[in-house]
């Protein structure tokens, strides 16, 4: 029987990340001959981002993406993608999913979710207002600590954390309130960061990611056919989603120094210190992550 | 303020006294509601000031704005009953008004889809945080709080909501009256 | 077509449990149940739970209460008598008198508020007691206080304005400047239109009061002072960096208690009054902020404002009519969802069409704001008629007639807009310009 899968997307429709799902959505669409019209409602128009999961998990949308380390607080091994300074790169984001992907696929399903597939954001990078050269420059500079992850970085460099909500970043760029953030490149262009600060360094803090999940039983409703033609389709889209990351990084970044910021690679003293941090960050991780967490670190680290 | 009882007296004193103990009862419940939504409310003002506080100070308050949502969400599902009850809760009454005696019939449909709406709602609410609960949902905030904790204000509230919904309902039934308070309304609605 | 019964269907609950008298959160909660059971086979009561609770304890929406509580306060303080001594001197001359108080109010509270509801809750707690103390023709004071506070949209800080940049990945400081200029405009067409209308009807204004002479006009402005003093307290902090927009509110509250007791108005009683008050505002608010979450959801679902625009889009119209087209196309809209919605709900299919069609997307957005605001003084959805029949207990019907000059004014806006795009791309050009 024909079915239409409403797919609730958190972030706008020009959006590489809803583009992808788009293409993916048609990709589904035309390979089921229509047995599934995935139908993509982007910018949280349907469920907000932080009520995707959930939303997909007990059936009230059958498809959905979210990004996953969001949901750390329920279960470390969903922020395996964002440990500070750990993958700092897109082959080594690739290389830790890799390792990582089995046993996120299988807490996914223990929570009534089929993994099809996962894109990574472009990498997370430092925005400040003076020229940073190493972590000594960072000390009492007012830092935007949004999670757990970014509050221990401000408490390792000596940063003072701020906490602003996104909504509110730019207005608090404009007043002072904050002069220093981690975001992605990406972030800063689309929010038109230049208007307030000076400095991207490509410190490649983590590369955090979208996941694309089914709910199992709508999943498992599926003919055979159809479900290798979805498994077909995410296995696609997650290829097409890295190339689209990786132009994207190049583009947003051009597009910050064409503003007129300075786009830089760390120097040797701040990337140094900053590697310190992720080995302490890490170690604090596999604290929490127990056994699962301790085989994802040792296959990403080639043990 | 003189403001007329619900019931004419008579009727009230005419009722066994655990109808009359039911009635205070419920009346209690629905004003202690309204408190509780009141002190949510300056929930709201005290988290709000701590998490500016902390931010001059530079000291850390982890999930400063998820703790203002839940006040929020306290203030508002906790007062719905106590809003309703005082005759707040608006409803557009152009064609009530030129019913005539029509108009108890009228009510009674309005009070009987609110009574089946408000208890759908207070169902799925309480569904909702016992899966909260059974499943473990945290905050994805940095204050990681169990769900079900904030979200029994929501239910606690729905559930107020029917009942003094399915109250107000009855009494209109019975006595031809809802009940609903609106002459508690202070000045500025009333002229 | 069977698409086109359903939707006919849906909109005659809407307008059937609306008009029948039920409650309107709960009439909103009721056609979105009515549209999920319709147009999808998704679980209606989980979603319904999911969507509703998100809603209600959004840390955003928290400004809300802390305004309407704000309102109370100084509603039981001297502050807004004193605010008509300082003011009546001044637009004593003007024709419509202290009916630009309305408009005056608004804009100033537009510029410490984010939402037209708390704009609305809080000058016209103030404004329409004094107005009716002074036998000002209700129609107006409703009309132009309905109209004027949806300048806190335009005015920023603005919530739609924050949502449309974050959904088109616009700069929201840019947005913010280039809300100023048309806030402003539009202020002076709501006072134009106070004019005019006391030109053509004087009898139905109260007698003037006594001409005054320039020292006592500027003798009477020290009444001014505290509720000047306590809009600079809140705006000062959101510029200073001492509290975002939403946490500027809880200065309010704080500066009207400060304002209250050094009047002496300040007791236990009047104290939990307006609490109590501001709470039970607020939870009347709240239900209908509930009911409309999930009929935003259960609109995301049927698909039926995408399609809309999409309708539009495959039309291939020319810039003019296609501005004309949306133009139709959002107070539709508007009739039935509020602004944020219809913003988050439309701006996928939108977006594409306004920049092929090589509309500056800054000035879309203040396109947008204008007919979300018409938006809010529509039947039968409309959050300004909402808040004032809590606040006069009119009929709905009454007030959005009283508004309906208010709406044509605002359409007169659009027309403005279109002519002269400056009024809207200047400033932020300008700031630009400036070196940094
Ligand atoms: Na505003
Ligand atoms: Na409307």
């Amino acid at each position: 029987a024909a079915e239409t899968w409403d797919m609730p997307l958190a972030y706008p429709a020009s959006n590489f990340h809803s583009e992808n799902a788009a293409a993916f959505g048609k990709c589904v669409t035309d390979a089921t001959k229509g047995a599934v019209t995935i139908v993509t409602h982007p910018n949280g128009a349907l469920f907000k981002g932080n009520d995707i999961k959930r939303a997909v998990q007990t059936g009230q949308a059958p498809i959905g993406e979210r990004l996953l380390s969001a949901h750390a607080n329920e279960n470390v091994l969903f922020g395996v993608d964002s440990i500070p300074f750990l993958a700092t790169s897109f082959d080594d984001a690739e290389k830790l999913w890799t390792a990582a992907e089995p046993k996120v696929a299988a807490l996914l399903d223990s929570q009534n979710l089929v993994y099809l597939y996962s894109v990574a954001w472009p990498p997370q990078g430092l925005y400040t207002k003076k020229p940073i050269a190493s972590a000594a420059d960072l000390k009492g500079v007012k830092f935007r600590a949004y999670n757990a992850a970014t509050a221990r970085i401000a408490e390792l460099a000596g940063m003072q954390p701020v906490q602003i909500e996104a909504a509110e970043l730019s207005q608090a760029l404009a007043t002072g309130v904050v002069d220093s953030f981690i975001s992605s490149g990406a972030t800063g262009y689309d929010s038109k960061v230049w208007e307030q600060l000076g400095y991207f360094y490509e410190v490649d803090a983590w590369l955090p990611r979208n996941t694309v999940f089914a709910n199992k039983d709508a999943f498992e409703g599926l003919s055979e056919t159809d479900r290798k033609a979805v498994e077909d389709c995410a296995a696609e889209a997650a290829t097409r989603g890295l190339q689209m990351a990786k132009d994207y990084t190049g583009r947003t970044l051009k597009g910050l120094s064409d503003n007129g910021m300075k786009v830089e690679k760390p120097a040797d003293a701040l990337a140094s210190d900053l590697k310190g941090y992720g080995e302490v960050m890490t170690g604090e991780w596999l604290k929490q992550a127990g056994d699962d967490g301790k085989a994802i670190i040792d296959a990403y680290r080639g043990k | 303020m003189a403001a007329p009882p619900a019931a004419p007296v008579n009727k009230e004193g005419g009722l066994p006294r655990f109808a009359r103990r039911l009635r205070g009862a419920l009346d209690a419940l629905y004003l202690a509601g309204g408190v509780a939504g009141a002190v949510a409310l300056v929930g709201i003002l005290v988290v709000v000031f701590l998490q500016m506080a902390a931010r001059w100070t530079g000291i850390r308050f982890p999930g400063s704005g998820e703790y203002a949502g839940y006040a929020m969400a306290a203030a508002s599902f906790l007062a719905f009953a106590h809003a309703f009850d005082r005759g707040v809760h608006i409803r557009v009454s152009l064609v009530l008004a030129r019913l005539g005696r029509f108009r108890f019939f009228a009510e009674l449909w309005c009070f009987a889809v609110g009574t089946g709406l408000s208890f759908y709602f207070a169902w799925y609410a309480v569904k909702a945080v016992r899966w909260s609960y059974r499943f473990g949902d945290v905050s994805q905030g940095q204050d990681a709080t169990p769900l079900w904790i904030p979200q029994l204000a929501m239910a606690a509230g729905a559930v107020l909501l029917g009942i003094c919904f399915l109250d107000h309902l009855v009494r209109l039934a019975a006595t031809g009256e809802s009940g609903i308070r609106a002459d508690t309304l202070d000045e500025a609605q009333g002229e | 077509m069977h698409e086109f019964e359903l939707t006919l269907l849906f909109v005659a609950i809407l307008f059937f449990l609306l008009a029948s008298g039920v409650w309107v959160g709960l009439a909103l909660l009721g056609v979105a149940y009515a549209g999920m059971i319709l147009f999808t086979s998704r679980p209606a009561g989980d979603a319904m739970i999911t969507t509703i609770w998100t809603a209600s304890s959004s840390w955003s929406l928290t400004a809300l209460p802390l305004f309407i509580w704000m309102g109370e306060i100084l509603y039981r303080t001297r502050l807004s008598e004193d605010m008509f001594r300082g003011l009546a001197p001044w637009v004593a001359p003007l024709p419509g008198r202290l009916l630009h108080t309305n408009i005056a109010g608004c804009t100033l509270f537009a510029a410490v508020s984010g939402s037209s509801a708390a704009t609305l809750a809080t000058v016209g707690r103030m404004t329409i007691p004094e107005l009716r103390r002074r036998a000002y023709p209700e129609r107006m004071t409703i009309g132009t206080l309905a109209g004027a506070a949806t300048l806190g949209l335009m005015i920023p800080p603005s919530l739609t304005l924050i949502v449309y940049g974050v959904t088109i990945n616009e700069s929201i400081s840019k947005l913010f400047i280039a809300g100023i200029v048309p806030g402003l405009v539009l202020a002076l067409l709501f006072a134009a239109y106070v004019i005019a209308w006391s030109l053509m009807r004087p009898a139905e204004l109260p007698p003037p009061e006594p001409r005054t002479g320039f020292r006592e006009k500027l003798a009477a402005s020290r009444f001014l002072l505290p509720v000047l003093g306590l809009i600079l307290v809140v705006i000062g902090s959101i510029y200073l960096g001492i509290a975002t927009a939403t946490e500027a509110a809880a200065f309010g509250v704080l500066g009207a208690l400060a304002l209250a007791a050094a009047q002496r108005s300040l007791d236990w009683e009047r104290f939990a009054a307006s609490l109590m008050g501001a709470t039970r505002t607020s939870a009347m608010i709240a239900l209908i902020l509930a009911g409309s979450a999930f009929l935003s959801l259960a609109m995301g679902f049927t698909g039926l404002p995408r399609a809309a625009a999409a309708a539009i889009a495959a039309l291939e119209l020319s810039r003019f009519e296609l501005l004309m087209a949306l133009l139709v196309f959002y107070i539709v809209v508007g009739c039935f969802l509020d602004g944020i919605s219809s913003v988050v709900l439309t701006m996928a299919i939108v977006e594409p069409m306004i920049r092929q069609a090589g509309i500056d997307v800054i000035w879309f957005g203040i396109f947008v704001v204008v007919v979300v605001e018409m938006a809010q003084i529509t039947p039968p959805v409309g959050f300004n008629l909402f808040v004032l029949q809590g606040m006069t207990r009119h009929d709905m019907g009454y007030i959005a007639a009283a508004a309906l000059p208010m709406f044509l004014v605002m359409v007169a806006m659009v027309f403005i807009l279109i002519a002269f795009p400056g009024l809207v791309t200047w400033l932020p050009d300008y700031m630009r310009a400036a070196p940094a």
